[in-house]
């Protein structure tokens, strides 16, 4: 088959290697620079998605109030109704788009993500049994973590057969999703429809009326989860050799995939226990951060997460605001993600 | 414009006039004019990637040509219904898809769909056809067996049957015996005669091996770059000149005096006597040695002492267990029974990474994922000499750019490995292995699916770098030929067991072959290297 045209010219990487004493670590100059711009970006939208609602707010009073010094009338808005929703949004996006890039990596097939190997699904299934049976929000987060943890542990499970094949993990994945899915419609079907609405509306996904609390929660998730993740992409990229290389290599290859598998879990679980299981930000984001920055890797990584939070933020952003009515963030994605999805079919299938 | 006034002499059905072939943009092969001489046995040959293949699938109708056309019967095929094509031509595919839970005798009923019609029930003919191509391809015994559960050989021949079902004049066969080892190989090329001398089947094969096609062809058609450079009867094609010019390599071909039949050794580069001593480290041997998978035992009670600093071939036909016996040494399956020791310890003891320190194995078909460049690929070598927050050592840039030096691979270090020919690919696992910087290395079969060029390439590399780095060398080869030229040591097996061990002067004898292989063949010095040479006895 012919090299395609930017393959054809090899462009070397500009890799730096930072050293600091018996710690040294490999570095891309053009990712680093790429994280950087993303950060940047990822900043200027959420102050601007800070001044747009029923009460506009000029951008320099948002910034003030952010760092502190705002007046009276804007802090109520800006730091107790507006930030912690578009705080939310960032972590929440960038945990969602992480778990993409682990479990794609992980089974080296890219139609792969926690809402479609039944993940999301376990959590949807345990939150709105929650919220039918016992009608509180109180630790619906909880629940939805547990049904998160429980469905990957019956995924890896069922999928072990004296080790994980990648094949095997998306079809018992499947399977799982499918009987999750079902047991939550079952619920649906059997309660009064008052309570089946906040329920149907907590699958959806959304940040909507996100508190202090849950921003830190998402905070705390992502600050153990993120560097964690990032240090594994290094033997994650030997493991996608495959398992007799990585094996020939020296890596313990069960050992590593089980930690990869806790951690795309817990990135999943985390995000989805507070803002509901909102699709395809975890499917889409990896896609286009390899896209724009190559191969995964550590950089890469942080990369995804920056890019994960700009664009849930940036769907909330439409949700709220660009029609009459609002809607939940989720839909915005979905309704997003689900073309990104068939045009990669597409692509995948063109290029065979 | 009607196309049937053009010129088409009776001895040739299928011919292709200036056909131009692509891919999307990508032009494969240009102005290709090819007649498939009748009732003769035709190859295609060519180095990988010289549009070999694409030109059989443009000659089935499989692909449209951009320009130019191919006639069947003096008919432009495009031009013919699919099933009259398939009346006339039977294709069967490089990679057929893994064959489902079928029988063989559904497999080859399958064959009759060009002759029969929406919902017809099979004809008396229908039967015939598959009882016959049942007989025709030696699978009758096999009719109520899975297609799954056969041996590559025997999977072979049920595809062929299903092929023949087709009845047609023309077979055309996209290399029939990748995969197989020598006596399958032989069976095939048995049954491709067969068919030629005693139905008088016109049959097209392409081949990447030139001593297949120079003992199986009545014409060879040899492909470069996408375009025709030799044709003609095999004595015109196989000489060291026109080998030269299709595959780059110097050869010396050699002519079994009974039989006539060709038979080309690729000169290589000359191996150097050994000067260097072996490293320090690297003995390895196994003693009672037996493994498997799960329950199967595959290697059973073997006792091998591999000579340090050496290359050793391990040869033997599919499934004796060869590869089973690298990957136990390699600490990739657990073993049953016995011990294999490196240096004195077990290959079992101590961590991974530690093994990993002192031996590298590459194995078989290893894919890359997309994007990764070479020197990613290489780097990805020094892992077990890495920690996460130990990343990058002045040792690891060394060590890849050593080994990328010596796998020539230095101007290829910025592109994707996935942009790289067949013969590249190879190369740069190897130099991933050289980056592990290990005394031994396990090699699984370096050198399949790559043409003779390629194979060449890659196994003097193996030899220059044992010669020059003293490294001990341990590889699994399908190929007789090339591991008596470069192996110091041989290890035979058959059905798990070691059955002869030694220099290939004293272990390839004409009896051994038979053992092992199960074929017939002649035993002849090479008289540049005086190291064996097997010619096999086709008939």
């Amino acid at each position: 088959m012919a090299a395609s045209i930017d393959a054809a010219a090899p462009r070397p990487p500009r890799l730096r290697t930072l050293r600091l004493g018996a710690v040294s670590l490999r570095i891309d100059l053009r990712v680093l620079l790429l994280i950087a711009v993303a950060a940047a970006g990822t900043f200027a939208l959420a102050c601007w998605a800070m001044t747009l609602g029923s009460f506009p707010i000029a951008v320099v009073d948002v910034v003030r109030s952010v760092l502190g010094q705002g007046s009276d009338e804007y802090d109520f808005v800006v730091r107790t109704l507006r930030l912690p929703r578009v705080l939310s949004a960032v972590l929440a996006g960038a945990l969602l788009a992480l778990s993409g890039a682990v479990f794609q990596g992980l089974v080296r097939n890219a139609l792969v993500s926690p809402d479609i190997i039944g993940i999301n699904a376990g959590a949807s299934l345990f939150a709105v049994f929650w919220i039918l049976t016992l009608r509180s929000s109180a630790l619906l987060p909880v629940a939805a973590f547990v049904g998160a943890v429980l469905a990957a542990v019956l995924v890896y499970v069922l999928t072990w057969k004296g080790g994980v094949s990648g094949n095997r993990l998306i079809l018992v994945g499947i399977g799982v999703n499918a009987m999750c899915a079902a047991a939550t419609t079952f619920l649906i079907v059997r309660f009064p429809i008052d309570d089946v609405s906040r329920a149907v509306l907590w699958t959806t996904g959304s940040v909507y009326a996100s508190s202090w609390g849950d921003v830190a929660l998402l905070g705390a998730g992502l600050a153990v989860l993120l560097p964690a993740g990032a240090v594994l992409m290094w033997a994650m990229r030997v493991l996608q050799l495959g398992d007799q290389t990585a094996r020939s290599l020296g890596q313990a290859v069960e050992r590593t995939r089980l930690t990869l598998m806790l951690v795309g879990c817990g990135l999943s679980a985390v995000a989805i226990s507070i803002v509901g299981p909102i699709g395809f930000v975890a499917f889409m984001l990896p896609h286009v951060a390899r896209m724009v920055a190559g191969p995964m890797s550590g950089g890469v990584f942080v990369f995804t997460a920056m890019l994960g939070g700009a664009y849930l933020l940036a769907a909330d952003v439409v949700a709220q605001h660009a029609l009459p009515v609002s809607l939940p963030v989720g839909v915005v994605t979905s309704a997003l993600g689900a073309p990104y999805f068939l045009f990669l079919l597409w692509r995948t299938n063109a290029r065979l | 414009m009607t196309t049937t006034v053009l010129a088409a002499p009776t001895e040739s059905r299928l011919q292709s006039e200036a056909v131009t072939l692509a891919y999307g943009d990508a032009t494969v092969a240009r102005d290709l004019s090819v007649r498939i001489p009748d009732g003769r046995v035709t190859s295609i040959i060519g180095p990988n990637g010289c549009g070999k293949s694409t030109l059989l699938r443009a000659l089935v109708r499989l692909l449209r040509p951009r320009g130019g056309t191919v006639y069947l019967d003096g008919q432009a095929i495009h031009r013919l219904g699919t099933k009259e094509v398939a009346r006339r031509l039977g294709l069967l595919s490089q990679q057929s898809p893994l064959p489902e839970a079928i029988t063989v005798e559904d497999l080859v009923r399958r064959g009759r769909f060009p002759h029969q019609s929406f919902l017809q029930p099979p004809s008396d003919r229908d039967h015939e056809a598959v009882e016959r191509a049942l007989a025709l391809a030696g699978v009758e015994d096999l009719r109520d067996r899975p297609v799954d559960e056969l041996s590559g050989g025997q999977r072979q021949r049920a595809w062929i049957a299903m092929t023949l079902a087709q009845e047609t004049p023309i077979l055309l066969l996209d290399e029939p015996t990748t995969f197989l080892d020598v006596a399958h190989q032989q069976e095939v090329f048995d049954l491709v005669r067969r068919l030629n001398r005693e139905e008088g089947r016109t049959v097209v094969l392409v081949l990447h091996e030139v001593n297949d096609a120079a003992r199986v062809s009545d014409h060879i058609v040899a492909m470069r770059d996408g375009a025709i450079v030799a044709e003609g009867v095999p004595e015109d094609v196989v000489n060291p000149e026109q080998l030269l010019t299709i595959f780059g390599v110097p050869c010396d071909v050699m002519c079994d005096p009974a039989t006539a039949a060709r038979t080309c050794i690729p000169r290589g580069c000359l191996l150097q006597p050994h000067i260097t001593s072996a490293r320090a480290g690297g003995v390895l041997r196994t003693s009672d040695l037996s493994s498997g998978y799960g329950d199967r035992r595959v290697v059973q009670g073997v006792n091998v002492d591999i000579a340090p600093g050496r290359i050793t071939a391990i040869v033997g036909a599919n499934a004796c267990g060869k590869s089973t016996l690298l990957k136990t040494l390699a600490r990739l399956l657990p073993i049953t029974q016995g011990e294999a020791l490196l240096d004195g310890r077990s290959v079992l003891e101590g961590r991974h990474r530690e093994l990993a320190c002192r031996l590298a194995m590459l194995g078989q078909g290893a894919v890359a994922p997309a994007g990764v460049t070479v020197e990613e690929l290489v780097a990805a070598g020094r892992y077990p000499y890495q920690r996460w927050w130990r990343q990058w050592s002045p040792e690891d840039e060394a060590a890849v750019t050593r080994s990328l030096e010596a796998t020539g691979l230095g101007a290829l270090r910025h592109r994707q490995v996935e942009t790289l020919s067949g013969g590249q690919r190879q190369r740069v696992w190897i130099a991933m292995t050289l980056a592990q910087d290990t005394p031994v290395m396990l090699l699984d079969e370096p050198t399949t699916f790559l043409d003779i060029a390629h194979q060449v390439e890659v196994l003097d590399l193996i030899a220059d770098l044992n010669r020059r780095e003293g490294r001990t060398i341990v590889m699994v080869l399908h190929d007789l030929a090339q591991a008596a030229r470069y192996a110091d040591e041989i290890v035979a097996m058959k059905d798990g067991e070691v059955i002869a061990s030694g220099p290939p002067a004293e272990v390839i004898t004409v009896d051994l072959v038979r053992t092992v292989f199960g074929i017939d063949c002649r035993v002849t010095p090479d008289p540049l290297t005086q190291r064996p040479v097997v010619l096999p006895a086709l008939d």
